[in-house]
């Protein structure tokens, strides 16, 4: 009798093992070891040897790091900001749409979603490229200047971040638009037949009902606008004059270019820090959303 | 009255207009770019560099010198290979997990599951650095293992796959076990088969990830015949004397295979990644 029930108890334990074998060798052991690491002096071969927080201050005594910091946050803010916004009103819009194929038009909207970063980036490079990119071909058209964006470092960032809201605003503008449809047409109807106007019925009641959906784009955007690493890495290798130089940037040099792991673990635990903290900021709003 | 055929009822008034032009308006720049990845594809190296938007002649050259002169196929191939095998081992690992999480009580359960819900925020590229080292001590950079294993153990795969098995009537599994059917046949022919929706879910999800994902791959392979796609495509561009044609004629041919499949299961696709946005 002893047998079946200890086979019963055992099943989720095997049924987990899989998957948990696997998440502890690649994801929970590396986050924790990271963290150890991130106080030794760690290069390649050589066994690593704790030094303190020696990584942490040798980091934030580097001007390079803090040139990485300003560039990684002035991209997520302007970048935050213009993807939102435009996914929102896109997202009105397309809500406001009388058209009949408003799902072809959504699935057209979503497919540079399905492009990878990589092969965007590489797409983005012949529209920013001097001479034969398409921007500059329209330039010219308009009479406008021609700009060096990927080799002018007053323009390069802003290449990322036309890049980057290329790429994404479908995706977010299709994550407002499923929120939209989400509000019961018979709330605004309401507002509607109280004389509202349709500017005061987004303003006051979609909007507001909206906020839960906007508050998920703003911590998952600000969250990834941390990570970038992708486009200015292929386009532009951080440079012009570390102009679209950023942390993961930063990191992957330290870690992969001059082998200093310990190094590199201090700045990955620097942005996840980061990160978490947004992380927890967006559960402290959402819970009072809740309340 | 169906609500649908209410709200189509009153004429579109100026804002609707107004807003449906915006949304072609938009939608006509967001395709330009791809487009013109098309069209310079197909343009001899002189178009190019003629800066003329319309090709002047329809030209292959570039997808014959891409497939000719580069280890393109080969990329094609590992990511095929990478993509694949991250998918169905990380379908079976979160729906087996996820069930187990879902309608069995056991020990420590609680705490396990809150370790993997409190990983997902936190970065890929924290796990790249201790991993490198290790790896490399053991000898496994440029193996398919390392590209396929951490994309098949996916948190939050394992979380949606827990949310849907949560929804299996409990009577269905005892009766299942009335009938004599041991638990790995339980979960095999009745919880995988009600499972059919998150699988479709968690399999984009995995996919995308495995497919596009860069800094992991550049890190981990070491030559060039085990490069993945986005590595390998990247590699090209790093000459002094850009190959743009070529570049684009990469660029087009390696996102076919995903808009193919994001065109046959769009809503998959869609409902995949935007998954937990909306309640």
């Amino acid at each position: 009798m002893l047998w079946p029930r200890l086979r019963r108890g055992l099943t989720p334990y095997l049924f987990l093992a899989p998957f948990f074998l696997t998440f502890i060798a690649f994801w929970l052991g590396p986050i924790i070891a990271s963290l150890i690491y991130s106080f030794t002096d760690w290069r390649g071969f050589a066994s690593p040897r704790f030094i303190g927080f020696a990584n942490y201050s040798k980091l934030f005594a580097d001007p390079r790091f803090w040139v990485a910091l300003k560039n990684t946050l002035f991209y997520g803010v302007v970048y935050v900001t213009i993807l939102n916004v435009s996914a929102l009103a896109l997202a009105l819009c397309l809500d406001s749409l009388w058209l009949r194929f408003k799902n072809a038009v959504k699935v057209g909207f979503f497919l540079p979603v399905t492009i990878s970063l990589v092969v965007a980036a590489v797409i983005f490079e012949m529209i920013f490229a001097k001479g034969v990119g398409l921007l500059n071909i329209v330039q010219k058209g308009l009479g406008l200047g021609e700009i060096d964006w990927l080799g002018d470092p007053r323009f390069s960032i802003w290449a990322i971040i036309i890049l980057r809201v290329w790429r994404a605003l479908g995706y977010y503008a299709v994550i407002y638009f499923a929120g939209l449809q989400g509000i019961p047409t018979d709330v605004k109807e309401a507002a509607r037949l109280d004389g509202c106007s349709p500017w005061q019925v987004t303003r006051h009641v979609t909007l507001p009902l909206l906020k839960p959906v906007i508050l998920f784009g703003v911590i998952m955007s600000t969250i990834w606008a941390l990570e970038l690493f992708d486009e200015p890495w292929v386009l532009t290798k951080g440079g012009p004059a570390d102009s679209t130089l950023t942390i993961v940037i930063y990191l992957y040099q330290a870690g992969f270019q001059y082998v200093e792991l310990g190094y590199a673990a201090a700045v990955s635990y620097v942005l996840t820090l980061m990160i978490v903290a947004i992380a927890i900021v967006q559960k402290l709003l959402s819970g009072r959303e809740v309340a | 009255m169906s609500r649908e055929s209410q709200a189509e009822q009153p004429a579109p008034s100026l804002a609707a207009y107004l807003g449906t032009l915006i949304v072609l308006l938009v939608l006509a720049l967001a395709m330009t770019p791809v487009l013109w990845a098309v069209l310079s594809a197909f343009k001899s190296r002189a178009d190019i560099f003629a800066g003329d938007v319309w090709p002047r002649r329809w030209s292959l050259e570039n997808f014959e010198d891409l497939l000719a002169k580069t280890l393109y196929l080969r990329w094609m191939a590992n990511s095929l290979v990478v993509a694949l095998a991250s998918t169905a081992l990380g379908l079976l690992f979160c729906s087996l997990g996820g069930y187990a999480f879902a309608k069995f009580d056991f020990p420590g359960k609680t705490v396990m599951f809150w370790i993997v819900i409190a990983s997902v925020s936190i970065p890929a590229f924290t796990t790249v650095i201790p991993l490198f080292g290790w790896l490399a001590r053991l000898g496994l950079l440029d193996t398919y293992i390392v590209l396929i294993l951490p994309f098949a153990a996916n948190a939050f795969g394992i979380f949606l796959m827990r949310q849907y098995a949560v929804a299996i009537p409990n009577e269905l599994l005892d009766a299942g076990r009335i009938d004599g059917a041991g638990e790995f046949r339980l979960y095999w022919s009745v919880v995988l088969p009600l499972l059919r929706p998150a699988l479709g879910t968690v399999g984009v999800l995995i996919f995308i990830a495995s497919w596009n994902s860069y800094i992991w791959p550049l890190v981990m392979m070491r030559t060039d015949e085990m490069l993945t796609l986005p590595v390998g495509v990247a590699t090209l561009k790093s000459d002094q004397l850009p190959e743009y044609g070529m570049l684009m004629a990469a660029s087009v041919l390696s996102s076919v295979p995903i808009i193919i499949a994001f065109l046959i299961m769009q809503r998959q696709f869609i409902a995949g990644l935007t998954q937990g946005a909306v309640k």
